[in-house]
């Protein structure tokens, strides 16, 4: 069971065994800069706090984190994409909307949506946009996001999904 | 680059889009993502699996060496696609089966399971659709197009369940949705209600039987011309709508199968209650200027515009 990612250069940001392994069990190289074919976001989960016990620098902190460098590192992705003239694949995982925090909840919802739109806006570049909002972290996010990633999925692109009931 | 990612599957030369734009493109049909004998020693039953979508998620599972009911409306079509599924090297067994009748559904499961052991994966796929004016469909179309997915769906996964929890024994459903169950679907009323069920009573069903083992998923599915569908017999063939889709192309109608099939492998293990979009971002395509709006039944070609 390997080789969906063979000869795939895969850049992950952010921490998740499971995802790294599986993707290098797939045979994607991973890398940490140059040129990449994929690129991988993971972002931390914030702490949960009432709404009206966070500080702006908190919420700011948790959307930088969540939604701005998400779509910072998106851009800057299918930019050196575009200009070498090849497709690519970006996933963002993370926890779901109504899991943590209101901080979570802007964060992830706005990404939601940033996923279908770039999904479509990047589409005849090649370059596809998932997402996976989830809280499992095993096996099975491992597999689906090397799926994700790889050409198998060529046809899913803006594409929001979980992995269990929670999510 | 472009031409290179287009040997992988579908041919450059087939595409109708612009040669700069590039074109995601999936592996050829006899490389399928999973390994040949991930469902070995299972049986696997999909309901309109003689053609179509149907037969592209039997044949995926094959794939898999999974052994292969086929349930169909007609026995003839059942029997086509029973016959192209052994060609694949696995055991297939074709049926006649009318999926709004809880007694016939039972029985074929009966039957299914004297000649290829017990059912641990189903495919709820069977399902008619046709464009049509709204205040056209009378109550018999109504009630083909909807009751058969939607209670042949609840009626097929419901014998299904009951016997895997008999068995205390898991299982996997996947369910054949559509791209177009967020949005609704005007000249296709019938069917945008249809599919739409089918993806809510996944969540559910996923919820109910969770405690049992049995995972339930959807793929909202977008656009796979093959033999039988409306898309497929249009006169020009499939090039001029790949156009109008974000990712340049309709799909491979394996692809689909592949993503059907690999819900119900292990290596999805953990994944429950979900519906994916696989559609090359055509249920997303959206601006704020568009042409203009035409009722359906003001399109001078019929409902969906383009017949």
């Amino acid at each position: 069971m390997s080789g969906w990612l063979n000869g795939k250069r895969a850049r992950i940001e952010g921490e998740c065994p499971a995802v790294a392994s599986a993707l290098a069990a797939q045979g994607a190289s991973l890398v940490d800069a140059g040129d990449c074919d994929i690129w991988v976001h993971i972002a931390p989960p914030p702490p949960v706090k009432l709404a009206h016990d966070l500080t702006h620098a908190e919420w700011r902190a948790s959307l930088d984190a969540g939604l701005d460098r998400r779509f910072l590192g998106a851009k800057d992705f299918a930019g050196r994409c575009r200009a070498r003239g090849t497709g690519g694949a970006i996933l963002f995982v993370g926890a779901p909307e109504q899991a943590l925090g209101a901080d979570q909840a802007a964060a992830v919802g706005a990404l939601g949506n940033l996923t279908k739109t770039l999904g479509v806006e990047w589409a005849r570049d090649g370059i596809r946009v998932n997402s996976v909002l989830t809280r499992d972290a095993g096996a099975t996010l491992g597999n689906l996001a090397a799926y994700l990633v790889s050409d198998y999925a060529a046809y899913v692109t803006g594409a929001v999904m979980g992995i269990d009931l929670d999510d | 680059m472009a031409g290179e990612r287009a040997t992988l599957g579908v041919g450059r030369e087939t595409l109708a889009v612009p040669q700069h734009h590039i074109v995601a493109t999936p592996p050829p049909f006899d490389q399928p993502p999973y390994p040949a004998d991930i469902f070995a020693g299972q049986t696997v039953l999909v309901t309109g699996g003689g053609s179509g979508m149907g037969l592209a998620m039997a044949k995926a599972f094959a794939q898999g060496g999974a052994q292969v009911a086929v349930m169909g409306r007609s026995m003839e079509r059942a029997e086509e696609g029973a016959a192209q599924i052994a060609a694949l090297g696995v055991r297939a067994h074709a049926m006649s089966c009318d999926v709004r009748q809880p007694e016939a559904i039972a029985a074929a499961f009966d039957e299914a399971e004297r000649e290829l052991g017990p059912i641990g994966l189903l495919a709820n796929n069977a399902g008619a659709n046709f464009p049509i004016l709204a205040e056209d469909i009378s109550p018999n179309a109504w009630n083909a197009v909807t009751r058969i997915a939607i209670d042949g769906t609840f009626l097929c996964s419901a014998e299904f369940a009951r016997r895997r929890i008999a068995r205390g024994e898991g299982g996997a459903i996947v369910n054949n949705s559509a791209q177009y169950i967020w949005t609704g679907f005007p000249g296709d009323a019938h069917s945008a209600a249809a599919k739409t069920a089918q993806a809510t009573m996944t969540k559910k069903l996923a919820a109910d039987w969770a405690p049992y083992g049995i995972r339930v998923n959807a793929i909202a599915a977008g656009f796979f011309p093959h033999d039988t569908s409306t898309a497929g017999r249009r006169e020009g063939g499939i090039a001029p709508l790949q156009n109008m889709i974000p990712a340049g192309r309709t799909g491979n109608i394996w692809e689909f199968g592949w993503l059907s099939a690999m819900t119900c492998t292990p290596l999805f293990g953990g994944m429950t209650g979900q519906v994916i979009v696989q559609d090359g971002g055509e249920s997303l395509r959206r601006s704020l200027m568009m042409p203009d709006f035409v009722p359906p039944r003001e399109r001078a070609d019929g409902p969906w515009g383009w017949q």
